[in-house]
């Protein structure tokens, strides 16, 4: 056991060196700590590399983070002190951590920043960190839903792939037209699932249908969870869509056992290589004909913790990462969060339609208390889908929930 | 004939109890395609053989010798705090023996789940979270030491007293009668609770999760667990993971297994 | 087993008996069992303890460093049992609990006294069957998911070609059907340990009792009856309330399998209590139901101490 305890106590130092000595052992050199849910090779693995080269003098240590557990880390982090200088927020939970202290005000270092420029931000994106002329963290990219759908699948169901549905009555009739039991095919791959994921997908109906997060018990609100339900009782998507995730949904897709997916730019990737027919994508349908268009944001911030010893290096590393805008979106599949012009992009048909999506795209939130939002809004969902209540039973507690947690 | 019987519905039952292991080893070896596939393929069309690349990607090593030292620590403290106090609620039949037995058992009652905001909070304000590995250690032993002296008070309780009473007669002291009477006899059980311990803490998740922040000092569920994630769910990697994960254990395990069951067994039969 | 031939002895005057003890050396056994109890106090009684005070106070997540913290008295208990899924969850739990246990005893049972005949291979595959208790449980949840996947699981595939079901059972989210999906993985989990420890027991029943009990013309179930089960008294209390925490301590397994969903169809109390602290950072809410579940456990625990008291007169 002592020498284990040795073992143990000597990495522990060494740990602590890292996180502690470096600013006394060399006082020009600065490391900095930052949480990101990229995996490695992707967006801040690259990227850190680079502005390391860029500046000798500093060292970006990257770690990985689950997406699922960032939020519980960050807030962790907060008790224990131990705190990353940079890290990643999923876009709703930036009001969170902003209003327990836990993040820098950057607004005034933008003021002099010859990088970024919030005149130039799309205004979705800008809504998830700006409070009133404070600036919690920047976009560091943006993502947003759209309709895939197998051509030749329509085609052999005697449907037009040039003519994907434009509004829920069509995609409806198109989703019935394509499921086919027998040969194990769902019209529609989506994720229904009791975690964020679910909320991202289901707001933009509730909002296509008038209502938002905190406006959720409308009568016309209470038709678009009464039409997911038709998709579900009606079979047309797995009765797995309540546990899955928008990656597993999405390889049924791929796999040809679904003939149309909701998802997101994240997917290009992956169909290009296991979807062995004719994808193509559209725009999510409206409620109805030539009604309002909404989408969801996607994608998260960068943020800089108030209890970073490096808030100027931090904030160097923010503007590097801003300034690789333009190619975000072919090294990293991220939609660009401001206007700028992406030379050759990848997949250009699908980049044009995702961006168009990212114009009438939302911020979930934004509320301090969106833990408890999204909950309630999964529960109602999950509710509905399964019969223990009404749609309009569940959207009426999901109502009264949001308003307990707003007025906290 | 019975007998042959006997061991042919053996087989089928052990078989089907092993099935899920066998799947697991499958899906390691499948395409997407096959994976997909329905009906499901017994056997993959084409293998796919991912296992150095998963070993290597996920930095099982590094991985895979975290859980190690966390569950070789957490087997090591169990034992020299556990086995003297399990022989002596053994030994003795009694109100505090009662009440001791009680406590011990309460103190394993809450799933590490619930347990570990409080002992992050301590840990926190004792600094032992600089030492993540070891805090792990500490919080573990507080887990499964409860189920060590139960399982070797059952072992040991077999060891008559007249034995110790023998050596003392000897003129051995309490202490000495413990060590060298004692131990010797309890060996075989000792061995086998620790493995099972061992095993238990090898399989550790949520202290790990919790307590370490530092990726090299991560343990091997944990890096399993970025698999579950909701948009990194890659069966054919989870399963070769899986597979990479359980194999050592498994074949440690099986070559173990008939030491372990008569250890416990010897220890009942005295 | 055998009576301890001190019995007389120890249960003597508590103060006689500890000057005996230290005179004899028992100041060695009485530091023995102080040891081991004063680290578990450490480690789990002290964290315990702290649990119970965060159950009456205002606190989440984020307040949890800070020592200064409202009282709000039954104010958390009060608004946790009034929430919808209270309820729901209790009686998941019962059912979880209560199902495992039996399945996990009764399976456990029939294999152990199985693989106590003797035929070629017996104690090989009985060794066999412990690669369950070796697997982590985030690992047997991941593979049941897999194997019960609804659209192309292989379970669905082989209760169909064996014609015992039409069509495809969404086993994870058929909000009627995720419960006891939880439950076969858990008795999956549960078996290898209920049979090793069930094995130990029956061992322990001297061949010479069935023989003669056979003499006296008991068939196999009066033998099972009157012979094993009240010799295995002591034995299968341990292994019932060993069994029982265990499942109430499953976390990992419901992580990796069902999450608690769909719709908390198949939430527990060590699940929920978790998603209250850590998914909406209710530590608070998190805290009481942990409270709660501990009140369960202290009757566990009474069961277990009762149930040693058989090994006396074993």
């Amino acid at each position: 056991m002592s020498r284990l305890k040795c073992l143990g106590a000597g990495l522990a130092c060494a740990v602590a060196f890292g996180f502690a000595a470096a600013p006394h052992a060399e006082a020009a050199h600065v490391t900095l700590n930052v949480w990101t849910v990229d995996l490695e090779n992707q967006y801040m693995f690259p990227l850190a590399k680079q502005f390391e080269t860029l500046h000798p003098d500093i060292t970006v240590r990257v770690k990985h983070v689950q997406f699922q557990d960032i939020n519980n880390d960050l807030a962790r982090a907060g008790i224990t002190g131990i705190v990353p200088d940079v890290s990643y927020i999923d876009n709703p939970y930036v009001d969170l951590f902003r209003s327990r202290g836990m993040l820098l005000d950057l607004a005034p270092m933008i003021a002099q920043s010859k990088v970024i420029d919030l005149a130039k931000f799309y205004p979705a994106p800008l809504a998830a960190v700006q409070y009133g002329d404070k600036i919690y963290g920047i976009p560091r990219g943006a993502n947003t839903l759209a309709l895939y759908y197998n051509a030749d699948m329509f085609k052999a169901a005697g449907l037009d792939p040039n003519k994907p549905p434009q509004t829920w009555a069509e995609f409806y009739a198109d989703a019935k037209r394509l499921t086919d039991p027998a040969k194990q095919v769902y019209g529609l791959a989506f994720s229904a699932v009791a975690s964020e994921e679910g909320t991202f997908q289901f707001l933009p109906w509730i909002q296509m249908a008038g209502g938002d997060y905190n406006r959720l018990d409308t009568p016309d609100d209470v038709k678009a969870l009464q039409f997911w339900q038709r998709l579900m009782d009606d079979k047309l998507a797995s009765p797995d869509t309540l546990v899955r995730g928008q990656y597993d949904s999405t390889a049924t897709f791929n796999a040809g056992d679904a003939a149309m997916a909701i998802s997101g730019p994240w997917e290009l990737p992956r169909m290009a290589k296991d979807a062995k027919f004719d994808v193509r994508v559209a725009l999510l349908p409206t409620m109805t004909a030539g009604g309002p268009h909404v989408s969801a944001l996607g994608e998260g911030d960068n943020v800089i913790l108030a209890k970073s010893a490096h808030p100027k290096e931090a904030f160097a590393l923010l503007e590097f990462l801003n300034s690789q805008m333009p190619k975000v979106w072919n090294k990293s599949g991220f939609l660009p969060v401001e206007k700028v012009t992406v030379d050759h992009p990848n997949w250009p048909t699908e980049y044009a339609l995702f961006l168009q999506a990212l114009q009438t795209a939302r911020v979930r939130g934004p509320s301090p208390h969106w833990a408890d939002i999204s909950q309630a809004i999964q529960t109602a969902i999950q509710a509905a889908l399964t019969h223990q209540a009404t749609a309009a039973q569940a959207l009426a507690t999901a109502q009264q929930a949001v308003d307990a947690a707003a007025s906290e | 004939m019975k007998r042959w019987l006997l061991l042919g519905f053996g087989l089928v039952i052990t078989g089907i109890y092993l099935f899920p292991l066998y799947w697991m080893y499958v899906s390691a070896l499948k395409s997407s395609e096959d994976l997909f596939a329905y009906p499901p393929r017994f056997l993959p069309h084409h293998i796919v053989w991912t296992v150095g690349h998963v070993f290597v990607q996920h930095e099982m090593a590094t991985y895979l010798t975290n859980s190690l030292i966390i569950a070789g620590g957490v087997t090591l403290i169990c034992i020299v705090l556990g086995t003297g106090c399990a022989r002596v609620l053994a030994r003795y039949r009694n109100r505090w023996v009662d009440v001791a037995l009680f406590a011990i058992l309460m103190m394993q009652v809450l799933p590490s789940s619930l347990m570990v905001t409080p002992l992050f909070v301590g840990f926190s304000e004792a600094g032992l979270l600089h030492t993540p590995r070891l805090a792990v250690i500490l919080a573990q032993v507080a887990k499964v030491m409860p189920f060590y002296i139960v399982l070797t008070r059952a072992n040991l309780g077999q060891i008559p007293v007249e034995l110790e009473q023998a050596a003392m007669v000897d003129g051995a002291s309490r202490i000495g009668a413990f060590f060298r009477i004692i131990l010797p006899l309890a060996r075989n059980g000792i061995l086998v609770t620790g493995i099972l311990v061992f095993l238990q803490s090898f399989g550790e998740y949520v202290y790990a999760r919790s307590m370490i922040s530092e990726d090299d000092l991560q343990t091997a569920t944990v890096g399993l667990a970025a698999f579950l994630g909701p948009n990194t769910s890659d069966w054919n990697g989870l399963m070769t993971y899986s597979a990479i994960y359980v194999t050592p254990i498994l074949i440690v395990f099986v070559l173990l297994q008939r030491r372990i069951v008569s250890g416990l067994t010897a220890g009942a039969l005295k | 087993m055998r009576r301890p031939a001190n019995r007389r002895r120890a249960e003597g005057p508590v103060m006689g008996r500890m000057m005996a003890r230290f005179r004899d050396g028992g100041s060695f056994e009485v530091a023995m069992v102080a040891l081991a109890l004063a680290y578990l106090f450490v480690f789990a009684t002290v964290p315990m303890l702290y649990t119970m005070l965060m159950s009456v106070q205002k606190i989440d997540m984020f307040t949890l460093g800070s020592l200064a913290r409202p009282f709000v008295g039954l104010r958390n208990y009060a608004h946790v049992l009034a929430m919808p899924v209270a309820w729901r969850v209790a009686t998941n739990t019962a059912i979880f609990v209560f199902l495992s246990v039996f399945f996990q005893l009764v399976i456990g049972l029939a294999l152990a006294i199985y693989f106590r005949q003797s035929f070629p291979g017996a104690a090989t595959l009985r060794g066999l069957f412990l690669a369950g208790w070796v697997m982590p449980a985030l690992v047997v949840g991941a593979i049941w998911r897999w194997l019960l996947a609804g659209d192309f699981g292989v379970v669905n595939y082989l209760l169909n070609s064996l014609g015992l079901i039409k069509g495809h059972i969404f086993w994870i989210s058929d909000p009627h059907v995720a419960l006891y999906s939880l439950v076969i993985a858990n008795v999956w989990l549960g078996i290898p340990f209920n049979m090793l420890l069930l094995s130990v027991g029956l061992a322990a029943i001297p061949e010479d009792v069935y023989e003669a009990a056979a003499l006296d013309g008991a068939g196999p179930i009066q033998r099972f009856l009157f012979v094993t089960v009240p010799m295995m008294r002591a034995t299968l209390g341990a292994v019932l309330s060993l069994s029982i925490i265990f499942t109430l301590q499953q976390y990992d397994l419901v992580a990796a399998l069902t999450q608690g969903g769909p719709s908390n169809a198949s939430n527990v109390a060590q699940y929920w209590s978790w998603q209250l602290s850590f998914e909406t950072y209710d530590i608070a809410g998190g805290s009481v139901v942990a409270v709660l579940m501990i009140l369960v456990v202290i009757l566990v625990a009474i069961l277990y101490v009762g149930s040693t008291r058989f090994e006396q007169q074993a």
